[in-house]
């Protein structure tokens, strides 16, 4: 049935006219960021992303949303705000899983209708389309391969660009990767002596590489000298296979993955810095799993929300890596 | 076993104990800062306006007129100490640090519920069986257990304060308060010798639910086993029956087990369908308490019933009393939809019994979010077309119910809406942009609670008499 309604020829290439696409750099952005920007792209249609998160773009979304919400979602709408004027159309997906076990946080399936109800006195049109491979079997092929003929591609076309796309973000998703083995392994061919501390920072990935939220922790710790490994550029499906072990009923593909992760990793790192954004909710109940179940690692647990400033971010984490080179000497009894 | 160290403002370095410390931008602390103190934080509609403003019963709570003048001097005290201490403490993250003791090496097995050894069937002794508490379900529930299961049932009291502050001191501090309640619930039933724990299932964090409170619980040091639906989502029948008959009884009768299963459905439509009914004409009642006393009766006939005959009797009792009940029904009464999050919505001791309050004003109450609409019933699509002008996909569990009913109160010309949610309920908040634009659209009020884990309801009655104002204003304007 799925298969005739793109056989048939599309009802109508409703979305032809639209030349400039826009795409928040925020939340599933940093998951999906390749795969997106080389679909439109083989579409022959202009990617424009956002400019990366700051105050400005922070104070923009957090005057249009409701104040429960979390900042990553408050960022959310602020790169939409920061694209309306700039874009044709906005590309916001509703991405609820892709599978049993491998959901997403209900905001991503949310999202363009929060988007268009947050913003209903604007003039915004949103590109969206459904990916929800539990309930529905909506597959994310299918929803690509349907939203590409939408925008006039022929059905062969469709497919090119969906393949393409696959084929981008699997080339991303393998670049982070190894460069994050080729670091661990330089840091552990040094001598103990001189070998950096080894921080796994296990954090949504939306969190962990936003300069608004999550960056300056990784930027602190480099800083410091650490070797900062990210949970989010290990192997994702390694990691989903491990985190099985963890746990019977997570439901959350990314939180998973990050589980999954610090198995994989947690011979390999000296220290686990856990961030979030506040608050939320899958992280709220994920991290005080992980903590009471993974205890052979000193492990830093932030929640990070709109703040002025990192001064108080850096001094926890200064204390942390403090803590972690007495602890690597011996203790704070046998400082030599 | 560790230790827990507690980073301070610049410059100072280590200090002890495990407190959370947190940064917010100059308003968003305010914000915080309120919604810690008074028990509930309220969004008025635009033209509520008027009850923005923040209300601070904190005091007359804590200080009793019954307590000696030293203590109240000394609860006073500490209680502006709490406060300055969380003024300063504001502007920074959270943080928390745990270290493992030296030598400690873990590698595994990660489990974090690990496997459990399966009870052999020549030595199965009779279980008792706890479900959390909601609203009044657990009629179904201990019908559940003693005619689908065959096992027995272990009723629990109503909910204390205790309850609730064991259920937040074991969980996580912004996990959502169903968890936290359910937690207590777990606790109190396990003390009154519960051998197996029921937790349902669902697309949100209450998938979650019942792994990490077994987790939790077995940490605790308690003996149990879990009958947690999350771990057959998606599955076949043969393996719900599989994983009853593995935790609770291996002996259970499949063919009574249906046709009593289905009896359970019927009881649940017959209790919502009762609770409908009492809730539109409970506040007109012209004897103060008869219809308290109505519904008490048909609880009991209803707990007393054990098959579908019991059930149907039970309910044609129960509806011609309640319809027999002295009203007086003015010509235009002040009617108020409730919508929100299954949970907080439904259940009354984790709304602060709500719906007394408005009853007790007089208003008629209708609420769409019940077990009978919520899942016997729902189909979702269907639904979502009735408000294609607000959504095109499902936002959440619960999300297009509250939509549809929100705009079908609208519709019907109510008075006002309130929206019921637990706090960081993100579903439920995705939702509120929307009841925004019904509010703006058909001009009606909407109320917007959101529940933490609190225990007065001072901060409550505030704003319900606030919104009961405005509304009954605007009705005889």
């Amino acid at each position: 049935m799925k298969r005739n309604s793109f056989s048939e020829p599309s009802k109508a290439a409703d979305l032809a006219d639209v030349r400039r696409i826009g795409i928040p750099r925020a939340l599933l952005y940093y998951r999906y960021g390749a795969l997106w920007r080389a679909f439109f792209e083989e579409l022959g249609r202009t990617v424009i992303v956002s400019e990366p998160s700051d105050r400005g773009v922070f104070e923009a979304g957090d005057a249009v949303s409701v104040d429960e919400c979390c900042l990553a979602s408050k960022l959310y709408l602020g790169h939409v705000a920061a694209l309306i004027d700039r874009t044709d159309a906005l590309f916001i997906p509703s991405i609820a899983n892709l599978g049993h076990l491998r959901s997403f946080c209900t905001k991503f399936q949310a999202l363009p209708d929060l988007v268009a109800n947050s913003f209903s006195e604007r003039d915004i049109r949103i590109i969206s389309c459904l990916v929800e491979e539990q309930e529905t079997h909506t597959m994310a092929r299918e929803s690509y391969l349907a939203l590409a003929r939408r925008f006039g591609a022929t059905p062969r076309q469709a497919k090119a660009a969906w393949k393409a796309a696959l084929h981008a973000q699997d080339a991303a998703d393998r670049m982070a990767q190894s460069t994050q083995e080729h670091a661990l392994a330089r840091a552990e061919a040094l001598p103990k002596e001189s070998r950096p501390l080894r921080i796994l920072v296990m954090a949504h990935p939306y969190v962990a590489h936003d300069p608004y939220i999550g960056g300056p922790v990784a930027d602190m710790l480099i800083e410091m000298g650490a070797c900062v490994l990210f949970a989010d550029h290990a192997d994702k499906e390694r990691a989903f296979k491990m985190s099985l072990d963890f746990s019977e009923t997570l439901p959350w593909i990314v939180n998973r993955e990050l589980v999954g992760a610090l198995m994989l990793l947690h011979d390999h790192v000296d220290g686990v810095v856990i961030v979030s954004a506040f608050p939320c909710g899958p992280d709220s109940m994920t991290n005080d799993a992980v903590t009471r179940r993974f205890r052979g690692k000193p492990t830093l647990v932030l929640t990070v929300d709109a703040q002025s400033g990192t001064a108080g971010m850096e001094t926890r984490i200064e204390s942390f890596v403090d803590i972690l080179r007495y602890q690597g000497k011996g203790g704070y009894l046998h400082v030599r | 076993m560790f230790d827990s160290i507690r980073g301070k403002t610049p410059g100072n370095q280590i200090a002890d104990a495990s407190q959370v410390i947190r940064r917010q931008k100059g308003d968003m602390a305010e914000r915080v800062a309120l919604h810690a103190e008074a028990p509930v934080k309220t969004n008025a509609k635009a033209p509520a306006a008027a009850m923005d403003k923040p209300v601070q019963p904190i005091e007359s709570r804590r200080l009793g007129k019954d307590e000696p003048l030293t203590l109240r001097a000394a609860t006073f005290l500490g209680d502006a100490l709490d406060t300055l201490d969380r003024r300063r403490t504001e502007t920074a993250p959270f943080a928390r640090i745990s270290m493992p003791d030296a030598g400690e090496k873990q590698t595994g097995p990660w489990a974090l519920v690990p496997k459990r050894k399966r009870p052999k069937r020549n030595r199965h002794s009779r279980k008792k069986v706890a479900f959390l508490r909601y609203g009044y379900y657990d009629i179904v529930f201990k019908f559940f257990v003693e005619h689908v299961l065959d096992a027995d049932f272990v009723a629990l009291p109503e909910p204390t304060r205790k309850t609730i502050e064991m259920g937040s001191a074991a969980s996580n501090d912004f996990v959502c308060a169903p968890f936290k309640h359910i937690l207590g619930d777990y606790m109190e039933a396990l003390e009154l010798g519960a051998d197996v724990l029921v937790q349902f299932t669902g697309p949100c964090r209450l998938g979650y639910y019942g792994e990490l409170q077994e987790s939790i619980l077995r940490d605790a040091g308690y003996e149990f086993e879990m009958l947690n639906f999350a771990t057959v989502t998606g599955k076949s029948l043969q393996d719900y029956i599989s994983l009853c008959k593995k935790k609770v009884n291996p002996d259970l009768s499949l063919t009574q087990g249906v046709a009593n299963m289905l009896a359970a459905f019927k009881m649940i439509e017959s209790l919502d369908a009762y609770n409908d009914l009492f809730l539109r004409l409970a506040g007109h009642e012209t004897e103060a308490g008869s219809f308290e006393r109505a519904r008490k009766t048909y609880f009991a006939d209803m707990r007393a019933a054990s098959c579908r005959h019991d059930i149907d009797e039970a309910q044609k009792r129960g509806i011609a009393a309640l319809e027999q009940l002295p009203v007086s029904i003015p010509a235009d009464p002040v009617r108020v939809g409730i919508v929100g999050e299954y949970f907080t919505a439904v259940d009354a001791a984790s709304n602060l019994d709500l719906e007394r309050k408005f009853l007790d004003m007089g208003v008629e109450l209708y609420r769409m979010m019940n077990l009978t609409n919520r899942n016997l019933r729902y189909n979702e699509p269907n639904l979502r077309r009735s408000v294609s002008e607000y959504v095109n996909f499902d936002m959440g569990p619960t999300s297009t119910m509250t939509i549809a009913a929100a705009k079908n109160y609208a519709e019907q010309g109510f008075d006002g809406i309130v929206h019921l949610k637990s706090s960081g309920c993100t579903p439920e908040i995705d939702c509120m942009p929307v009841l925004q634009r019904i509010s703006r659209d058909y001009r009606i009020p909407i109320l917007f609670l959101s529940y933490d884990s609190q225990t007065s309801d001072t901060g409550l009655d505030t704003r319900i008499e606030a919104f009961y104002d405005m509304i009954a204003m605007r009705k005889a304007r």
